[in-house]
């Protein structure tokens, strides 16, 4: 082809391509932003459906009920970017608060020290899931999934199985804490939002977050680089397990107590609300503003749910998770991700 | 060679958008005949095929099946009507036994709805046999060579009824004697009246194994010629349009080497011993061997991508401790291009991402600037003459050619001692071939050390001032690369 680079007639063909790759373009932006349709749309429905929904004060609660969401989504983020997955995040939010409820109310270490440790310890298994996974191969679906066994059976034996009701001030303020008086802004959701924050610049500008993309693009790839991909998911692993703590101590803040039993949904939620956002479970693709987008698809959903009062309550679950379902289907046809070669996937 | 022919298309074009892949193609295929499909990469090949089997079902033209117009749906159609395709990348499944392959998706059963073992392993078995193969097919296949499963996979389509098949470059990945192999078989299955598309870039091969030969260049058929009344030159000529001048460019003169780039000492690992060598400064070194020898394996060692158990990799005078990691090697002046570009290349990033990664940690510590990749991008890809140069564009776009030259590029912002580059010129087109091996020799006058690991002997001697063979996992020759020929080289290995 190139051979011929003085054809007038390739030359035309040329800029007719360019034409054809900008209009190309558009219609890749418009179908990249499937999740911001699903998003409106189902915020259209519910405000049409109910008088509540748009509210202010509905709106501050969606915000907040989202927000340890969003704390586990940042981590959720990165593990998914490389291609690999973290199923302990539930365990270890438990985990945490339980084990930072107890040095402070059983062994009374003074504060700052219980929220400490149990990011330290949310932290270290995390980065323990990441060498099992890449120095010993086992694939992080395995290899977290006994992490959350040893989690949630850490938390069962330190409490023995009992609700820690007395926790730290500064867990409490960080969980259903306010700035600025009684209708002030609530804590929680600026941590959530300094989570995303951090995380959005992590992976935009730094080195380490096109590391990330790399790792989960093309690992063979990145390893031909030089990218020492195995450091890459133990870290990002590391990341998985600090904001599972850090959503540990808010949730429990929130709550007022610290439980042993595991909430099993921030699993499925926070992965549910990262992967409608956009972000791939293969890696490479997605960021931070993708799962902006899919946790407050998630939180709208639930919400409007919740102010819709014809809706049998028992049928709320079937119902987010069929919504859900569509929504993922939803995102593959329109970005146009459903493949031509039938003999892949 | 009057018969009839069973598959005849007239007039056929198909467009990509801007491109006119094809453009009023006629082709015919007679029966018991070998009739191969030859052109540059891009020359509207694989469309062709493609068309010919069912996978593209939109084209302008008529496709005509014993003297019927028809019309394809689907490569299952295809198989049904009696043409069967063989893909470059094998659809065999290697953990499953050679009979259960033959017989893939159509096993035979017993009355009671059970799989006849006994009757499944003896057909595979007396099939292989009969086309020479005399294997336990009751062995799961990855125990088999490459070109024993390619074997599996022409029979498991003759087997399902195809009395054409499309063969697309199924030596690519064969050793020499695989491939001698190979095309006995493709003679067996003539002489059992199959008719065969042929797809190759070996033209030696074309010249051994086909009836007849039709050449396609930019979309177009420019000639179909029977093997007996042409020659490699006249076809080389018809290929590139106009005449071929000697294969590839000679070498030009080694400037004095008094210094030593590489050495490698007694490398050990699982699959080779004791391998010696050396790359002095201004030196190609080609280190040649058959598939599976071993050689690729030895390049990736001295990148630290492959763990050995003894010897030692010294580069610019400088040991490296026992099984450094890439990073190291990248430090210390080791640049390493794979034999696969779908391995080394992320193709949906854009093409500054690809290049500036090997080196992100010497040009952006913390935060990358992406205006300063991009330069850095633009500059390399200048150097190596990438088309289209657009540092932003996804490097899956480009062509095979100019994806191998980013692969190359990536290693010239920070130039290196040493640069290792496996299969250099595969599956590449004349032109793009020359335009490569002319930047590996740019490299290597500019004092570069240069060692080329490849299993194509043309490669090798294209370009490499010593030749290293390789034969299963020990080196059995060190020469000088003058009067060296193919032949030499094969008889070594």
């Amino acid at each position: 082809m190139s051979a011929n680079i003085e054809n007038p007639n390739l030359t035309a063909a040329k800029s007719r391509e360019r034409q054809q790759t900008s209009q190309e373009r558009w219609k890749q932006r418009l179908s990249a932003l499937a999740p911001l349709w699903t998003l409106l749309a189902l915020a259209l429905f519910f405000s049409l459906a109910s008088d509540s929904f748009l509210r202010p004060v509905n709106l501050n609660n969606i915000l907040a009920q989202i927000s340890t969401l969003a704390i586990l989504g940042t981590g959720v983020t990165f593990v998914l970017l490389t291609g690999e997955i973290d199923l302990s995040i539930a365990a270890v939010v438990t985990l945490t608060g339980v084990l930072s409820a107890h040095l402070y109310a059983n062994l009374e270490l003074p504060e700052p020290w219980p929220l400490l440790a149990g990011l330290g310890v949310a932290t270290l298994l995390g980065l323990i899931s990441g060498v099992a996974t890449t120095k010993f191969r086992i694939p992080s679906f395995m290899s977290t999934l006994a992490m959350s066994l040893i989690a949630s059976g850490l938390a069962i034996f330190i409490s023995r199985g009992r609700i820690v009701f007395e926790i730290s001030e500064l867990s409490t303020f960080l969980g259903s804490g306010r700035i600025g008086g009684q209708d002030g802004i609530r804590v929680l959701v600026i941590v959530a939002a300094l989570s995303l924050l951090a995380g959005f610049l992590v992976l935009r500008y730094t080195r380490f977050g096109r590391y990330v993309y790399m790792t989960g693009a093309n690992k063979s790839a990145a390893r031909l680089a030089g990218v020492n991909t195995d450091l890459i998911i133990i870290i990002v692993l590391g990341i998985g397990g600090f904001t599972a703590g850090l959503a540990g101590i808010v949730n429990m803040g929130r709550l007022g107590s610290a439980q042993p039993q595991q909430i099993q949904s921030f699993l499925i939620d926070a992965i549910g609300a990262v992967v409608l956002g956009g972000t791939s479970l293969t890696g490479g693709r997605g960021g931070i503003p993708q799962t902006v987008i899919g946790l407050l698809i998630y939180g709208t959903l639930r919400n409007g749910l919740d102010n819709i009062a014809s809706i049998d309550s028992f049928l709320k679950e079937f119902i987010t998770g069929l919504v859900l379902l569509v929504a993922l289907i939803v995102n593959v046809v329109f970005s146009g991700k459903a493949d031509r070669d039938r003999t892949s996937g | 060679m009057s018969s009839p022919p069973i598959i005849e298309l007239k007039n056929i074009s198909k467009r990509f958008r801007t491109l006119q892949a094809l453009d009023s193609v006629d082709f015919d295929l007679r029966e018991g005949e070998v009739h191969a499909l030859v052109g540059e990469n891009g020359a509207g090949k694989s469309t062709l095929m493609r068309i010919l089997a069912g996978i593209y079902t939109e084209y302008e033209g008529e496709y005509f099946l014993n003297g019927e117009r028809m019309q394809l749906h689907s490569p299952k159609d295809a198989l049904l009507r009696g043409i069967g395709m063989i893909h470059q990348e094998l659809s065999v499944i290697p953990d499953l036994s050679v009979a259960e392959n033959v017989f893939l998706g159509d096993q035979p059963t017993t009355p009671w709805g059970k799989i006849d073992w006994k009757k499944m392993n003896a057909v595979a078995y007396e099939e292989l046999a009969r086309l020479g193969f005399e294997i336990d097919v009751r062995r799961p296949l990855r125990e088999y060579s490459l070109g024993i499963q390619q074997v599996v996979e022409v029979l498991r389509v003759i087997l399902s009824g195809a009395r054409v098949l499309i063969m697309d470059e199924p030596t690519s990945a064969l050793s020499p004697a695989e491939v001698a192999r190979l095309l006995e078989l493709v003679g067996q299955l003539r002489r059992d009246n199959r008719s065969i598309i042929y797809i190759s870039h070996f033209l030696e091969e074309v010249m051994q194994v086909a009836d007849r030969i039709t050449v396609l260049r930019d979309g177009k058929k420019v000639a179909t010629v029977a093997r007996e009344e042409t020659e490699m030159g006249r076809l080389i000529s018809l290929i590139l349009g106009r005449e071929a001048n000697a294969t590839l460019p000679p070498a030009v003169e080694v400037p004095d080497h008094d210094h030593v780039m590489l050495r490698v000492k007694d490398l050990t690992a699982d699959v080779f011993s004791d391998v010696n060598l050396v790359v002095d400064v201004g030196e190609i070194v080609g280190l040649y061997g058959a598939i599976g020898a071993g050689h690729f394996d030895v390049a990736r060692a001295i990148f630290g991508m492959y763990r050995v158990d003894s010897g030692s990799i010294t580069v610019d005078g400088h040991t490296f401790p026992l099984n450094h990691s890439a990073q190291y090697a990248i430090r210390h002046g080791v640049a390493y291009a794979t034999e696969s570009r779908r391995k080394s290349l992320f193709m949906d990033e854009p093409n500054y991402k690809n290049i500036s990664l090997p080196h992100l940690a010497r040009i952006a510590p913390v935060v990358p600037d992406v205006n300063r990749e991009v330069e850095i991008a633009r500059r390399a890809m200048e150097m190596v003459n990438v088309q289209p140069p657009n540092p932003l564009n996804p490097v899956g776009k480009l062509s095979g050619g100019n994806q191998q030259k980013v692969a190359i590029a990536r290693w010239l912002t920070f130039p290196p001692k040493i640069f290792v580059t496996s299969e250099p010129t595969r599956g590449m087109d004349v032109g793009a071939k020359s335009e490569v091996l002319g930047i590996l020799r740019n490299m290597r006058n500019e004092g570069y050390g240069v060692l080329v690991v490849s299993s194509e002997p043309e490669t090798v001697l294209s370009i490499a001032d010593r030749v290293v063979v390789m034969s299963h996992g020990r080196i059995v020759a060190r020469m000088e690369n003058t009067n060296l020929d193919k032949e030499t080289l094969m008889r070594m290995i």
